[in-house]
This record gives C-alpha cells, sequence and structure tokens, in this order.
C-alpha cells in the first residue's frame, strides 16, 4: 500500500453545496407529493380477486361488488314444512320424510318471495343429519344464514329435532338439503322453488297510531352477553313488541355499554343487512359509541314476524335481539 | 451533508459512484429523509388519538394507511438502510480492503431502495406493516396493497444482497494480519446481522408471494375459503421477523460499541464478550418467533419453548449492557452528544428488555396481547435503543462526512427532547395498555384514564417531533455553515479514530 500523504487537503461541505441536495431533496418531495396526493384514492380502488371470488368483499365505500342487501318485503305469508330423515335399511338411500319412490318423499315446497318457510325437522334414523338451504345446485356449501338446523360438525343425533327459517329474497330454485357431506347424493335433497314478487301484503295505510319505545343497550361484565334493557334470562330483557301495520314507530336507543352497538329492524335475524322499514339507528359501520344514543322513526309495514337487533355482527347471537310483531 | 471524498464532484457523480463512502451516503441521506417523513406520520397519528372523536383524520381507512406506512417506512426505509449506511463506510476500512467486496452489487442494493419507497408511498396500503390474511388476502384494496407487496419483495432482495456483501466482505476480503477475534466489534455486528439476515429473510420472501397469489386468487395457502391457512402466514412472518429485531438492534449496540469506549477515553472493557453476546444473539433469535402469537391457540409445550427461547436472549442483552458500563466505569468521560445518546439509548435498552422479558411469560402476554402495551414495547425498543444508538452515531459521523461540526448545543436539546418525550409516550403506552386500550383503533370511548394517557403520550410524542425538527436543522444549518472540524480529532478525544473521509488513511 502506498504511503498516503498526511497533508492530503481536507475538503469540507459547502452552503451552495448543501443548498442544492436540498433543492434536489425538496424536488424530488414536491413532485412525489403532487402524484401522492392526486392518486390517493385511485391505489385502494381495486378489491382483490381472491375477494371478488369468495364474494368476501362487503359494498362498502371503498369499491367492491354489493352484494345487496338482504332485505326484503315480507308477505305476511308462513309456509309451514314438517320435514323427517329418513334411511333405507342398509343406509344406501336417504331422503325426507319418505324413502325415494314412496308418495311424499322430498315434497317440494312452493312459495312466493318474502315468504317465510318454517322448517321443523327430525332425525328419524339411525345415523347423524343436519338441515339447510342452498342455492347451489349440487355441494353442501353456500347454505343460507338462518336455513341450518345442526351443522355436519354438530349434527342431530338420532331423535333430535330443530326448528329454522328461511325466506326467499329472489325468485328460483333453492333445494333444501341434509348438510351431513354425501347425504345430499344420496337422495337427502328436495326442491324449493320460488315464484316472482308474489303479492307483497301491503302495508296499511298509516293509522295515525304512534308508539314510542326505549331501548338500552346493555352488556355483560364479561362482555359474553349482550341483550336489550336487561340482559337475557332477567327479567325485561329484549322485550316482545306488538305493533299495527301502519302504526308510526320512534325507536330511541341509548348505549349504555362499553362498547359499539347500533339499531334496526331485520327480517332475519341472524343477517344484520336484512333491515326493514328504513328503521336503523347508526350502522356497524359508524356504530353508537358508548353513551351515545339515537332515535328513529318509522311506518311498521307489512304484517308479520321481524326481529329488532343490534346489527354489529355477532351481537345478535350474543343476544341483543327480540321480537317485533307487525299485525 | 455530502461528503467530499476525493475532491468536489457533481452530485450526479457520487450518485452513480460505486465507491463505498458514496453508496454510504446515499444510504445514509435516503435513510434520515424517510426517518422525517416516518416520524411526520407518527405526529398525525397522535394529533388523531390525542382525544376521543374524529379529529384530523376522517375515517379508519386514513387511519390505517397512515400507520401501516409510518411503521413499515422506519423499519424498512430508515432503520436498514441507516445501518447499511455506516457498514459502508466503516467495515471495509475496518477489515483494511479498498471497497467492498462487490461494489457494483452494492449499488445496485441501494438503488433498489427509492423504487420500493415509491412503491410503499404512493400506494398507502392499509394492513399493517404484518400483512395479515385474511384481511390483506380477500379485503384488502389493492393497487396499494400489492404494491406494498412488491416493494416489500424489492427491499427483501435488497437486503439480502447488502448482507451478501457484508459477508464477504468480511470473511474473505479482511486483512489476512487481522484475526476475525480482534476485529471491531461494529464490524462483528455487521457480520452477525447479515448472517441473520441471509438466514431469516428469504422466509418472509417466500410468504409474500404466496401471499400475492393468494391475492391473485390463484393460490390458496392463507386464504380459509380455499383450505388454506392464516396462521401458517404468521409462522412463516413472524421466522423472519422476531430474527428482524436483532438485525435491526446489533448494528445501533455497534454503533455503542464504537462511541462508548472513545468518550470513556478507555478501550472496551471485554472484546470477547461483545463477540460471544452477539454470536448468541444470532442463534436464540430464531428460538423465539412464535411468542407473538401465544393468542393463536398453540399447546402448552409450543409456548413454553418459544418462552424459553424468548428468555434466552437476556443473558447476550445483559452481556452488552455490562460491557457499556464497564467501559465508562472509572473512565475520563467526555459527555459529549453521542454519548448522551449512547447512554440514554442503553438505559431505554434495559427498560425494553425488562418489559420483554415479564411479556413473554404467557399469563401476562395474554393480558396484553394487542393491547398499546405491546405498541409501547416495541417502540421502546426500536426507538429507545435502536434510533437513539442510530442518532448518537449519525452526531459522531456528522464531522467525517462533511468536514464540519454540529451545533453541540442544539444536538444535547434534541437529546433531552427526545428522551424526555420517548420516556412519556412509551412508557405510559405500557400502562395504557395495562388499562385495556386494544392497538390500532382509530378512536376510543372517553373512558377517563385513556384519555388522560392518551393526552401525556400525544404531548410527548409533540416533544420528541420538536427534538426531531432541531435535528434536522442543526443537520442542514451545520452542513452548510457549521464550524470546521479538526479531521484528525473532531471531538478532541486523544486516541485513535476510524478515518472514513478519506479513501486510504493513515492507520492503515
Amino acid at each position: 500500500m502506498a504511503q498516503v500523504e498526511l497533508n492530503d487537503p481536507i475538503y469540507r461541505t459547502t452552503p451552495e453545496r448543501t443548498t442544492k441536495m436540498m433543492v434536489i431533496m425538496l424536488g424530488i418531495c414536491i413532485a412525489g407529493g403532487g402524484i401522492f396526493f392526486g392518486m390517493w384514492d385511485y391505489w385502494i380502488s381495486m378489491p382483490p380477486p381472491a375477494g371478488l371470488l369468495t364474494g368476501d368483499v362487503g359494498g362498502d365505500d371503498h369499491g367492491g361488488s354489493d352484494k345487496g342487501s338482504g332485505a326484503v318485503t315480507l308477505t305476511g305469508v308462513e309456509i309451514n314444512s314438517a320435514l323427517s330423515f329418513i334411511e333405507s335399511s342398509d343406509f344406501r338411500v336417504l331422503a325426507f320424510n319418505a324413502l325415494p319412490g314412496e308418495e311424499g318423499a322430498n315434497p317440494t315446497i312452493n312459495a312466493n318471495v318474502g315468504d317465510k318457510i318454517i322448517f321443523d325437522v327430525v332425525n328419524d334414523g339411525k345415523s347423524f343429519h343436519a338441515f339447510g338451504v342452498t342455492k347451489d345446485t349440487e355441494g353442501f356449501s353456500n347454505l343460507i344464514p338462518g336455513s341450518e338446523v345442526a351443522s355436519m360438525n354438530e349434527p342431530l343425533k338420532p331423535g333430535e329435532s330443530g326448528v329454522s327459517e328461511f325466506i326467499p329474497t329472489e325468485p328460483g330454485t333453492y333445494y333444501y338439503i341434509c348438510t351431513v357431506p354425501g347425504h345430499r347424493m344420496q337422495g337427502m335433497v328436495g326442491e324449493i322453488v320460488v315464484t316472482g314478487a308474489g303479492a307483497p301484503a301491503a302495508a296499511a295505510p298509516p293509522t295515525g297510531v304512534s308508539h314510542d319505545f326505549t331501548f338500552d343497550f346493555v352488556e355483560s361484565d364479561d362482555f359474553r352477553t349482550l341483550g336489550f334493557d336487561k340482559l337475557p334470562g332477567e327479567d325485561g330483557a329484549n322485550p316482545e313488541i306488538r305493533v299495527n301495520s301502519g302504526d308510526e314507530i320512534t325507536v330511541t336507543t341509548v348505549n349504555a355499554g362499553k362498547s359499539f352497538h347500533a339499531f334496526g329492524v331485520v327480517s332475519n335475524p341472524d343477517d344484520f343487512t336484512s333491515v326493514v322499514f328504513d328503521s336503523e339507528i347508526a350502522a356497524a359501520t359508524n356504530p353508537l359509541k358508548p353513551g351515545e344514543s339515537g332515535s328513529v322513526t318509522f311506518l311498521a309495514g307489512a304484517p308479520g314476524t321481524y326481529y329488532y337487533i343490534c346489527t354489529v355482527p355477532g351481537h345478535a347471537l350474543q343476544g341483543m335481539q327480540g321480537t317485533f310483531i307487525v299485525e | 451533508m455530502v461528503l467530499e471524498l476525493q475532491k468536489p464532484r457533481p452530485i450526479w457523480q457520487i450518485m452513480f459512484s460505486t465507491h463505498h463512502t458514496d453508496v454510504g451516503l446515499l444510504y445514509l441521506i435516503t435513510s434520515l429523509a424517510f426517518m422525517f417523513m416516518g416520524g411526520a406520520l407518527a405526529l398525525l397519528l397522535r394529533v388523531e388519538l390525542f382525544s376521543p372523536g374524529v379529529q384530523i383524520i376522517a375515517d379508519s381507512m386514513t387511519y390505517n394507511r397512515i400507520f401501516t406506512v409510518h411503521g413499515t417506512t422506519l423499519i424498512f426505509l430508515f432503520i436498514l438502510p441507516s445501518a447499511s449506511a455506516f457498514g459502508n463506510y466503516l467495515v471495509p476500512i475496518m477489515v483494511r480492503f479498498k471497497d467492498m467486496a462487490y461494489p457494483k452489487l452494492n449499488a445496485v442494493a441501494f438503488w433498489m431502495i427509492p423504487p420500493a419507497g415509491a412503491l410503499i408511498w404512493l400506494g398507502f396500503a392499509d394492513f399493517t406493516w404484518y400483512a395479515y390474511p385474511t384481511y390483506s388476502v380477500v379485503s384488502a384494496p389493492g393497487p396499494a396493497a400489492d404494491m406494498w407487496i412488491f416493494g416489500l419483495k424489492i427491499l427483501g432482495v435488497s437486503s439480502i444482497l447488502g448482507s451478501i456483501n457484508f459477508v464477504v466482505t468480511i470473511m474473505k476480503c479482511k486483512h489476512p494480519d487481522l484475526p476475525l477475534s480482534k476485529m471491531p466489534l461494529l464490524a462483528w455486528a455487521y457480520l452477525t446481522s447479515s448472517l441473520i439476515t441471509l438466514v431469516a429473510v428469504p422466509t418472509f420472501a417466500a410468504a409474500l408471494l404466496m401471499l400475492l397469489t393468494d391475492r391473485l386468487g390463484a393460490s390458496g395457502f392463507f386464504n380459509p375459503a380455499m383450505g388454506g391457512d392464516p396462521i401458517a402466514y404468521q409462522h412463516l412472518f413472524w421466522f423472519t421477523f422476531h430474527p428482524e429485531v436483532y438485525i435491526l438492534v446489533i448494528p445501533a449496540i455497534g454503533f455503542m460499541y464504537e462511541i462508548f469506549p472513545r468518550f470513556s477515553r478507555k478501550p472496551i472493557f471485554s472484546h470477547g464478550s461483545g463477540v460471544a453476546a452477539f454470536t448468541l444473539l444470532t442463534i436464540v433469535g430464531f428460538a423465539s418467533w412464535a411468542h407473538h402469537m401465544y393468542a393463536t391457540g398453540m399447546s402448552f409445550t409450543e409456548k413454553t419453548v418459544f418462552m424459553v427461547g424468548t428468555l434466552a436472549a437476556v443473558p447476550a442483552s445483559a452481556m452488552h449492557t455490562f460491557n457499556f458500563l464497564a467501559t465508562m466505569w472509572g473512565g475520563r468521560i467526555k459527555f459529549a452528544t453521542p454519548i448522551m445518546w449512547a447512554v440514554g439509548g442503553i438505559a431505554l435498552f434495559f427498560s425494553a428488555g425488562a418489559g420483554g422479558v415479564v411479556n413473554s411469560a404467557m399469563p401476562l402476554d395474554f393480558i396484553t396481547h394487542d393491547s398499546y402495551w405491546v405498541v409501547g414495547h416495541f417502540h421502546l425498543f426500536v426507538m429507545g435503543t435502536i434510533l437513539f444508538g442510530t442518532v448518537g452515531f449519525v452526531y459522531y459521523f456528522f464531522p467525517y462526512v462533511t468536514g464540519r461540526m454540529y451545533n453541540e448545543a442544539m444536538g444535547k436539546i434534541h437529546f433531552i427532547l427526545s428522551f424526555v418525550g420517548t420516556v412519556l409516550v412509551f412508557f405510559t403506552q405500557h400502562i395504557l395498555g395495562l388499562f385495556g386500550m386494544p392497538r390500532r383503533i382509530y378512536d376510543y370511548p372517553a373512558i377517563p384514564e385513556w384519555v388522560q394517557m392518551n393526552i401525556i403520550i400525544s404531548i410527548g410524542a409533540f416533544i420528541i417531533g420538536i427534538g426531531m425538527a432541531i435535528f434536522l436543522g442543526n443537520l442542514v444549518w451545520s452542513a452548510a455553515k457549521g464550524k470546521p472540524a479538526d479531521m484528525d480529532d473532531p471531538f478532541g478525544l486523544g486516541g485513535k479514530y476510524y478515518f472514513p473521509y478519506q479513501a486510504k488513511n493513515p492507520s492503515h
């Protein structure tokens, strides 16, 4: 290595060079800032393809396909359908109510959009079964929320029974099936034929009668149990509401808990998007904060059994739901 | 802020140079620029959280985008490049080689950073710097999320290339008269952190590709709707990013190993224990990743293994701390700005480490999980230890880069403001976490304790912000008009320095 001169000149930064450097950097920042704020919303405008495939992207403000709300005008018609799981003696052929070929096997249910079909299913066989409604022509997935009785993981044991509801929201053919894998292929499938928007029970003209209701959102100390006014199991929890079609309803809700809540009257308590009558107070995306309150006034529509729930996902399941009957 | 290495040259010649000090300068300027940008985002977040309700950020998604880019910027565009900056300056000199082993690869590794930074900053993705599925797969809106993934991919390749360069420079280009055991501890820091990078980062590179194809719907590794497992992503992620913590902290400790002996006017107390501690950290860093995931339903046995693996980092960290204290003990210490930052750094390193030890115990972890405790703990490490070590070294290095001295009084004020602010912000966040405030929320209910502590935190953040504004002014002003430094001994300490301001220095 060559001997280095120890008296090399020392070069130092100068104001000119420093200024030039700062001008370059600020220039990059200003030009970048123009692109940055100009394109601010563009970069979040596209939902991921995987989300579209599985339909997980909700219709929020930031793009995404709008799945449409589950809201439908109830017709007030209730169709009761008693179904039992039947097996052949060798377990190869399965069906509802009677074995295929016999009369009354897998009865076809005819309904109109907005009808409420109430299933009363009972396991009359010797193996495990579960019940659900789907629009898929094969397979046992995409069950319609609220239509299930038990599940393939926790099926009905022999002799057990259950009840569920299904309100078709659009015309077409639906299938009620046994959701235990393979059972549908073995014959446990029946059709539900839904024809156009039948004759929705007309909402009565405004009656001029008005009702005021006040609900408090309350939570248990561990936040596991929720209810209106009182916790489920206590007196006065989730009071049943009866009104007449055409009545004017004013609901005032107070968030007496520590987490976020929102209110709505729905046709399907398992689907928090099925809000009817424009009865929302706040929403899951912009809920009532603790201590806040809100109120809404609406006309009760077509007769039927509705539910008032907390529309924050999961809260209805934890107990925040009550019956709202329009007569 | 332009290093006049050989003679004044046009700036574009410095930009397209492959010389190690030129590349180091580019790294340094880029990383400091990103530090100020990422810090500004943090102040926005603290203004929003100052009190309940909406202050300046309109909706939760904007808030999420801001803190995602805040984290990504400061980890990948500030801490990693700033470590590379000083490594580029010093590693070749410390191993007595004329340049890095692969100068062009070195320049390529740097020039991957600006496009990656542009991708991250223009896109402003919203899925946090973890990018956990399923949100990142099925919901995070594109193209921002995809740009973030590509940006991180580029940064991963950049840091792998940089690490290869450091390892080869140290192992193959070291002067034959210099045994590995006598190599300065800062060079050891680069060797060990580069080795961790080479082992850890490819895992995340793979996970990023899987995330991208999952988003496109072509695969379903992490998408439960397609039979995938989101928890698998967390394992891949933390297999990279727990060791990454050591990649970040080891160079900062190496900086302190340069600062303490110089300013204490004493040799380092125990060179061997420093080497041993670096090596230990390299190994045990890989035995603790799942302590981030106790709440994902692991078995008790697994949790115990990772709890013990986490605790294994304690002896190594303590060896560094005691080494620093023993070096200062009985020394004629000159409390100039760099050593103040280093001392503050070890104080906060100890505090952060103490919080980490208790947090690695499963029972406490279940209480603190996803609360502000975790935010406080993590930030106390990256700000209190890593940034303090790095900023101290920036002050230490300033005269060598510019030939001018920074303003000492301003440097001390910057330190005091930063130290007070850091304690206010991150200690309080620990307590806030124990009071139950979850992390990553843009609004919170008006619980009196939460409101009080958030106000304290925001005020602390503004104090840090004032300090950083002073820092920026000091850097720019002193680079232009600072008083010329005595280049043989800028701090008036006597003793041996490394001379990065000359391509060949007289001590070679």
